[in-house]
């Protein structure tokens, strides 16, 4: 039996076929094919604040991209550029407590990656031109911004992708502090682009977007940890 | 307790939304919904590698609306009218006779339910107005023929079968919105239960053996009256605690 990866999913309006503006649950297909690729079996995960008991099933989590999380996840107030998803919010948070209760192996995207920093008590700079000067990690509305980043040697992230890579980014927001985790890459801007918490299984955010592209490493990993996780909670 | 985990299938197909246009697995949220408000946990189940293991880990699952089957499937040809989803085929009726030969509790919607026929060897009509002569069967998209002031179009009665199960559930007749093109013709190992009275189209199908195994030709999920899917994660929680005990 594959593992099982839980990937949590946007809720957007959505136009599909004759369909128009219909409040869907939806993620992109790349992560469900990356999760394939690697071996595991996807589930989507909706947004669902009543609990978290269905993280007991999954092998693995992907915390996919999106909005902005709530700046209240980290303590501070929206700025006016800040767009947030409070139901998403609420229904990932008791996830991700679940999974790192459970050390379930977990991938934060993007946004996702946010919500581990958030969680591990960082906090994010709310609109990176205001802090940058630049718009690299977000050139412009569906388009990725290609940068290279770095990572720290020793790190899970080098063990996986070498020292360095060719990222696409797409997000306004970043790590200011990364609380309880160890930032592991970084562009050249200095941007925290990696983040990994070195004492439990596998918990790994990339604030870049892995499932697109070929470059299926991470996405294997996660599901290699995932199936290590099931055999030995199968003992 | 854990609340009973409940698949459904999803779309996999191009979808618009905000600035964005591409292919996403995908499921509207009429469905989580109404999984939800009754006391199970919804997990969408896309058709990205055709296998069965996920049903291992479900208590219940739901086969969503969406495109036709292919009529290969019951050895017909396809009419010009039929909208084939090649991909959720393959995928679907490979879970479908999984679930069902698992006995694990099942609820089909529209698509959904004539997916269940044509895995028990059933067949379907593949354009009714061709057999009833009107296509009051098929609302327009986007409207509800339930909302106050709707036109009847797409609205119809559903008398129902006494001594059913799904008599049982929903009384001797319902008032359903509709939105199909084509029917169950024969149901297979399954049961007619359900008809339309103007037309006799088949609404409701029914397993008499199996633990949970019902059909609507409707979308309960689009209406307020949720009561199969509250029966679905009701027999969800009572046969994963069964089981539970049983392998215990």
């Amino acid at each position: 039996m594959r593992p099982i990866i839980g990937i949590t999913t946007y809720v957007e309006r959505a136009d599909f076929g004759v369909w128009r503006d219909v409040p869907a649950a939806l993620v992109p297909q790349a992560y469900v094919e990356a999760v394939t690729v690697a071996g595991g079996r996807a589930v989507l995960l909706p947004p669902d604040d009543l609990d978290a008991g269905v993280v007991d099933v999954l092998d693995g989590l992907v915390l996919s991209g999106g909005a902005d999380i709530g700046p209240s996840l980290y303590g501070a107030e929206p700025e006016p550029l800040t767009v947030t998803r409070p139901d998403r919010d609420g229904g990932e948070s008791a996830l991700l407590r679940r999974a790192l209760d459970r050390d379930t192996p977990v991938l934060g995207v993007c946004r996702g990656m946010q919500l581990l920093v958030a969680a591990a008590g960082g906090r994010l700079h709310q609109h990176l031109p205001d802090v940058l000067g630049h718009e690299r990690h977000s050139p412009a509305p569906g388009v990725y911004g290609e940068q290279v980043a770095r990572f720290v040697p020793g790190s899970r992230v080098a063990g996986l992708l070498g020292d360095g890579a060719e990222i696409q980014c797409h997000h306004h927001q970043g790590v200011a502090d990364a609380g309880g985790l160890v930032v592991t890459g970084r562009t050249e801007d200095g941007l925290p682009e990696a983040v990994e918490d070195p004492r439990r299984r596998f918990v790994l955010g990339v604030q870049w977007h892995p499932e697109v592209g070929r470059d299926g490493r991470l996405f294997q990993a996660l599901v290699d940890a995932a199936r290590r996780a099931a055999l030995s909670a199968a003992g | 307790m854990r609340r009973p985990l409940i698949g459904m299938t999803a779309y996999a197909q191009q979808v618009h939304y905000g600035g964005n246009d591409l292919m996403a697995g995908m499921l509207p949220m009429t469905y989580v919904r109404a999984v939800h408000a009754t006391g199970g946990r919804a997990v969408l189940i896309t058709p990205d590698a055709p296998d069965i293991d996920v049903i291992e880990s479900l208590d219940g699952i739901v086969f969503s609306g969406g495109g036709d089957v292919d009529p290969a499937y019951w050895g017909a040809q396809p009419h010009p009218e039929t909208e084939i989803d090649e991909f959720r085929d393959t995928s679907e009726l490979m879970l479908m006779k999984a679930a069902l030969a698992a006995d694990l509790p099942t609820l089909g919607v529209c698509r959904g339910m004539q997916v269940m026929a044509v895995a028990a060897g059933g067949t379907l009509h593949q354009h009714l107005p061709d057999l009833i002569g009107h296509d009051r069967h098929r609302a327009a998209p986007g409207v509800d023929p339930m909302g106050a002031g709707a036109s009847a179009f797409g609205r119809h009665d559903v008398v129902i079968q006494p001594g059913s199960r799904a008599h049982a559930l929903l009384g001797a007749d319902a008032t359903v919105n509709s939105f199909h093109h084509q029917a169950v013709d024969d149901p297979g190992d399954f049961t007619a239960v359900g008809w339309c009275p103007d037309d006799r189209v088949i609404e409701i199908i029914e397993s008499g053996s199996l633990r949970f195994a019902l059909g609507v030709q409707w979308h309960p999920e689009r209406t307020a009256d949720l009561r199969v899917f509250a029966a679905l994660v009701e027999a969800a929680a009572y046969c994963s605690r069964r089981d539970s005990r049983l392998a215990a």
